[in-house]
């Protein structure tokens, strides 16, 4: 689909080429005396030497052989042929010919060759006008770089950065997820959540290597939450990679029979267990036993353990896809990226919704949908958040100053 | 929108250049004036499109419209605007468009200001340029599409390099390529010459002013790109004799030949056949030179098989423009009437002379260019050619040049007079040898190791060369011969073109200065300084005053301010810096240079060291300036030679005003 | 003179030109070319000590040694390793683990004393416009199929 604006400037721009070929053939023109521009040289050749012997900078002689010289060229030139004269009706057709050429050939050409280059039904994409327009769902990369601004205008703004960091591992921008996941830590304080995300991405930096950095890092997330299967199914990961397969095995059989029979992770480190030819045991079937490990686990923020299958392949001999992939995906696939980004937080929401009483799920909301731009949103967030903590005047203190960091609420009185 | 604007336009400006190959030959060949004079509208009309293209492609790089590929890969939204539209052609895909706007910039030219040309001429000339134009559009729009959109585009930019981001590559560029298209319309001629069979000496005066318009942007666009080099890349070397360089030296040295052999043609109707050969020769080696440049072959051999398709684009159209026109002048330049005759000892000879050693020079810069691809592509051997070989080749090629430089204007048409001439440069021979004898004696007082025996001499050269320009001046006005009044009145009645001559030959004469002095004379210092610390170089105390950090627009920079003093007394200060680039993660140096008269002191500094030192150069270098300034100055003697009213000859109006003031020419 | 003799000169003298132009490249290449060499040919040639060469690898890590302006790092190409020593500022993208360009001269006692020192510039992304700025001078090899553009080194050195 083709904008009609678009298509009218074609038009004009085609007329214009068309008109510029047509208009001097339709002129009439004779044809320049070839012989006048030879001799108005050698005139003007002539002159020069005058002038220069009557100033004195030339010997008569010289004058004089030089003068014999031009005027002998004016002569051949005089003696050349004249031009035939042109036949009006062979003229005529070939001027129609060139005309039709114009008119139909430029046409033809032009729209062919745009047919196959040309991306017209995709609108220009100026960054000011980006960055103006109410937030679209589709355009994830400019709601990041939002959130990025709003990082460099408050650098230690630990939400931003945990907003950030998984939707860097799906961009690709793995350098960057690494060091998000870095500062979330850094100025929202340490958890397991949080520990085995960074350690996770260091495995995707490495191309799924479990390096020593990695390691720390779920072994951080363990000591914080035993029971974290990602932090688990990784030190698995590289126990497997250090060669101490039995350890790997005990690692993930353990994983499997804690998991509840449902949980989403339990193909990969199945699939990992018949890697190393270990025997795979059955789920057990109490499911109440771990359902909190499977809740905190899908809690926003976590990708929804796309990771892990983007590491563990790289083990075996064809290696996995990497960032690149990662990166070609999320092109093609910009709108399931903006779901993604909004789905978190749609998700967060709905969350809250059910269980108000989260003060910093709260705060992380209303800020996301700030960042988001989302306003009346985060609004109504930050109304439904006073609502549910209406007799706690800590939480009061807490909300009313993210209002007035963010001027969104009555206080800062818009 | 934007975007697909200009890529329609640019289709359409291929479209354009189609019909203008086509349609102007065939008139040219039927003589049908109505068809030939399709060529001049249809080329103006190429100019607004090409040039609406362009500007489409400068309003992305200016709005960030990151849907476009090619702003992704070298723009920033935080960069100065300046460098947003420098950006345009800073990136192979710009600067093929740019190429192509230079190109029908001048076929535009030709188009208006070729009034006085013969029909046929013009339109063939303007034929072979859309041709050309016609290869360069194919290759933009097949293979380098600066209008490829992106589907999803991101926030931010990858940055133009950093190290583009400074005034000097801002113009460099489309300077060079000024130069190196302008040379295309040398070519047209020399083919629209071939195609009609015909040339004579009013050929040599249409196709003078656009060679010397090339030739004039060619020089500034080589100086400009030597400078850049010499303060950006922190280490001061104004000359690398590198494949890049070389591939602009070229058709500088072609376009030089072909300047003066052109002269032989218009004046005696004598090297004809050379005179078209150099044509296409000199644009050959511009085609050559964008494509060493533009294929990445120089990186690597096999880095022109990364992209094959624009590799063989290029190859094929390296073929057919030098083995087409190659082909065509084997075939016709016997067809070509011979012309005047001249003794060995004439200004003629001078002139061919300078032809030959301009063209051995060529090839040598050529071979030493070419020689490490070849030796690659065959036998896998890697090597580098560098300053050692050049300047032992094409130094040896250009001493006995320059030598030769004074005599030739001052030697007379057809049969010259070598003694007396060389009795008219005593003066200036005295000059040099004075020279000479002061600079040696005044490098053995200076220093004990007195510097290299050669650099005395190269400066009497030197001066010799700038004093034989001003004689030629001196003779022609008949100084010392003449009363003082009517010298006056015949130094002001000269031809612009002498005055230009000898200005072009004066800048030779002043770069040699420049160089010479530079390489021999040169001081450096390498040094690790602490806050309070002082080196001396030469004369001067360099002191590190202080290190701080600054924010720049789109990196930071860690910049080391250092107090200069001579003989105690404060001569300011000098700043030398490191930038970081966040978007890239890349850092540039800065070097400082402060100029003391033609003199530079250069400073630039290396990492800090856990103590707290600094590594800093410092070098001295004597009259490093003169180099640039020999360049301009030999473009002022070019602009001042186009500016003289015999070129433009035939159309414009004051001439022939003028002639009517004058007696009645014969005719 | 005759039409004849007077070409004869123009030819004569074209000639000689050429042949002295065709001598001095000739003498030219024969001395002043530098090979390209990698650390195992180092190790199996036995390069005479005293040749001038460009040596290329990578840096190995944890081998950069600094003193004041005096330089000393290994360059390895993964099978051999030839210790380098350079005074200078060293480019600004000379990294342990990057690759580097070093030209000079192979010492008796194994090592090379450098006197240039290129550093492959940026190891993400190399558009051709910085090969072309940044004087380029060595035949890097881009070890990556399908990889970005061949990165060019940036030059350093001591005059």
């Amino acid at each position: 689909m083709m904008p009609s604006s678009l298509f009218a400037a074609f038009a004009l721009m085609t007329a214009a080429a068309v008109m510029a070929v047509l208009w001097p053939l339709a002129r009439r023109r004779p044809l320049k005396d070839e012989k006048a521009a030879d001799l108005a040289v050698y005139r003007d050749q002539l002159a020069e030497l005058e002038r220069d012997q009557a100033a004195g900078r030339l010997p008569a002689a010289q004058a004089e052989a030089a003068r014999v010289e031009v005027s002998r060229r004016m002569l051949a030139t005089a003696d050349a042929a004249p031009e035939p004269a042109q036949d009006p009706v062979r003229a005529r057709s070939r001027r129609r010919l060139a005309a039709g050429l114009a008119l139909v050939g430029v046409p033809l050409a032009a729209i062919g060759l745009y047919v196959m280059l040309g991306t017209p039904g995709l609108p220009g994409a100026p960054l000011a006008a980006r960055l103006a327009a109410p937030p679209d769902r589709t355009d994830v990369a400019i709601l990041v770089r939002k959130v990025e601004d709003h990082l460099a205008a408050n650098p230690s703004d630990g939400q931003g950065y945990e907003i950030l960091a998984p939707v860097y591992l799906r961009l690709g921008r793995v350098d960057d997820a690494v060091r998000a996941y870095a500062q979330a830590i850094r100025y929202l304080g340490d958890s397991a959540e949080r520990r085995a995300s960074l350690g996770e991405a260091l495995v995707v930096q490495a191309d799924g290597i479990v390096t020593k950095d990695a390691v720390a890092a779920f072994q951080a997330a363990l000591a914080q939450d035993p029971t974290s299967p990602r932090a688990r199914y990784f030190l698995g990961l590289a126990a497997e990679q250090d060669g101490r397969k039995d350890e790997a095995a005990a690692i993930w059989t353990k994983l499997v029979q804690d998991s509840p029979p449902n949980a989403p992770w339990l193909g990969l480190v199945r699939t990992a267990l018949g890697r190393i030819g270990a025997p795979v045991p059955p789920p057990p079937s109490a499911a109440g036993l771990s359902g909190s490990v499977l809740r905190r686990d899908a809690a926003p923020g976590t990708p929804p353990l796309a990771a892990p299958s983007l590491a563990a392949p790289s083990l075996a001999t064809p290696p996995g896809p990497n960032a690149q992939d990662v990166e070609a995906a999320a092109q093609l696939d910009a709108a399931g990226r903006a779901q993604m980004i909004q789905g978190m937080v749609d998700r967060l929401q709905q969350r809250l919704d059910a269980d108000p009483k989260d003060l910093d799920g709260w705060l992380r909301l209303v800020r996301a949908r700030t960042v988001l731009g989302e306003r009346d949103k985060a609004v109504a967030a930050l109304a439904a958040a006073r609502a549910a903590f209406a007799d706690d005047a800590s939480a009061q203190a807490r909300l009313g100053a993210l209002a007035n960091e963010l001027k969104i609420g009555p206080e800062a009185g818009n | 929108m934007i975007a697909e604007i200009g890529q329609y336009a640019l289709i359409l400006a291929l479209a354009l250049a189609l019909v203008q190959m086509v349609v102007p030959a065939w008139g040219a060949a039927k003589g049908d004036p109505v068809l030939m004079g399709v060529a001049a509208p249809v080329a103006l009309a190429m100019l607004i499109f090409v040039g609406g293209a362009f500007a489409c492609l400068v309003a992305l790089y200016v709005t960030s419209d990151f849907s476009v590929a090619n702003v992704v890969e070298n723009s920033h939204s935080q960069m100065p605007l300046v460098y947003k539209i420098t950006s345009t052609w800073g990136n192979h895909e710009g600067s093929m468009l740019l190429w192509a706007l230079v190109l029908a910039v001048f076929g535009a030219l030709v188009a208006l200001f070729g009034g006085n040309l013969p029909d046929r001429l013009k339109a063939n000339v303007l034929a072979v340029q859309a041709s050309i134009a016609t290869a360069f559009l194919l290759f933009i729009l097949l293979t380098s599409n600066p209008f490829l959109r992106v589907l999803s585009p991101p926030g931010e930019g990858r940055d133009l390099n950093p190290v583009l981001q400074d005034p000097g590559l801002a113009i460099h560029p489309p300077l060079l390529y000024l130069g190196y298209v302008g040379l295309s319309i040398a070519f047209a001629f020399a083919i629209a010459a071939l195609i009609e069979g015909r040339i004579d000496a009013a050929w040599a005066r249409w196709v003078r002013p656009w060679t010397l318009t090339a030739w004039i942007f060619l020089t500034l666009g080589i100086a400009m790109g030597s400078y850049w080099a010499y303060y950006e890349l922190g280490w001061g070397g104004w000359w690398f004799w590198d494949p890049v360089e070389n591939a602009s030296l070229m058709p500088w040295l072609a376009a030089t030949a072909l300047l003066h052999s052109a002269v032989v043609m218009e004046k005696r109707d004598a090297l004809k056949v050379w005179t078209i050969l150099l044509a296409i020769l000199a644009f050959s080696l511009s085609l050559i030179g964008t494509f060493l440049v533009r294929s990445g072959v120089l990186t690597s051999v096999h880095a022109f098989a990364t992209d094959p398709l624009r590799g063989v684009f290029i190859l094929a159209i390296l073929v057919v423009f030098i083995g087409g026109s190659l082909a065509l002048f084997a075939l016709r330049a016997g067809e070509l009437r011979q012309g005047g005759l001249f003794a060995p000892i004439s200004r003629e000879g001078a002139l061919v002379f300078n032809n030959l050693f301009l063209t051995a020079a060529t090839a040598s810069v050529f071979v030493g260019t070419l020689y490490p691809l070849a030796l690659e592509a065959l036998t896998g051997d890697k090597i580098t050619v560098g300053p050692p070989f050049f300047n032992l080749t094409f130094g040896g090629l250009m001493l006995p040049l320059v030598f030769a430089m004074p005599f030739g204007p001052l030697l007379a048409w057809k049969r010259g007079d070598l003694l007396g001439v060389a009795q008219r440069l005593m003066l200036a021979a005295g000059f040099a040898v004075v020279a000479a004898v002061v600079t040696a004696a005044a490098t053995a007082a200076v220093s004990e190791e007195r510097g290299p025996v050669l650099a005395p001499v190269a400066i009497g050269l030197a001066v010799f060369i700038i004093a034989g320009a001003l004689t030629d001046i001196a003779e022609r006005a008949g100084i010392g011969r003449v009363s003082a009044r009517l010298a006056v009145r015949r130094l002001t009645g000269l031809p612009r073109s002498t005055f230009g001559t000898a200005i072009a030959h004066l800048g030779v004469g002043i770069c040699l200065l420049g160089i010479v002095s530079e390489s021999a004379w040169s001081l450096e210092k390498i040094a690790a300084v602490r806050i309070g610390e002082t080196v001396t170089i030469g004369t001067r105390d360099l002191t590190l005053a202080r290190v701080e950090n600054r924010a720049g627009p789109n990196f930071t920079s860690r910049v080391a301010v250092f107090e200069i003093r001579e003989g105690g007394i404060s001569q300011g200060t000098v700043e030398a810096a490191k930038r970081q680039f966040a978007a890239r993660q890349m850092a540039t140096t800065e070097s400082g240079i402060r100029t003391f008269g033609f003199s530079q002191l250069y400073v630039s500094i290396g990492e800090e060291h856990a103590d707290g030192a600094l590594s800093m150069r410092a070098t001295w270098k004597p009259f490093v300036t003169l180099i640039w300034l020999g360049a301009v100055v030999m473009a002022l003697g070019g602009l001042l030679s186009l500016a003289d009213r015999r070129l433009r000859v035939g159309a414009p109006k004051p001439a022939r005003m003028r002639r009517g003031a004058l007696p009645a020419a014969a005719e | 003179m005759t039409r004849k003799g007077r070409r004869l000169i123009l030819i004569g003298s074209a000639l000689t030109v050429l042949a002295l132009a065709a001598g001095l490249i000739l003498t030219a290449l024969n001395d002043t070319i530098v090979f390209f060499r990698s650390p195992s040919e180092i190790a199996e040639h036995k390069v005479a000590p005293g040749a001038r060469l460009r040596l290329g690898g990578l840096v190995e890590a944890g081998s950069v040694a600094k003193q004041g302006t005096a330089v000393r790092f290994t360059v390895t190409d993964g099978n051999a390793q030839v210790p380098v020593t350079y005074t200078g500022i060293l480019p600004d993208l000379f990294r342990e683990g990057q690759g580097v360009v070093a030209e000079g001269v192979v010492q008796t006692d194994g090592s090379f004393k450098a006197d240039t020192v290129l550093a492959k510039h940026d190891e993400r992304y190399m558009p051709r416009e910085v090969a072309d700025a940044l004087k380029k001078q060595g035949h890097w090899k881009e070890g990556e199929p399908g990889g970005p553009p061949a990165p060019a080194p940036v030059r350093s050195t001591v005059q």
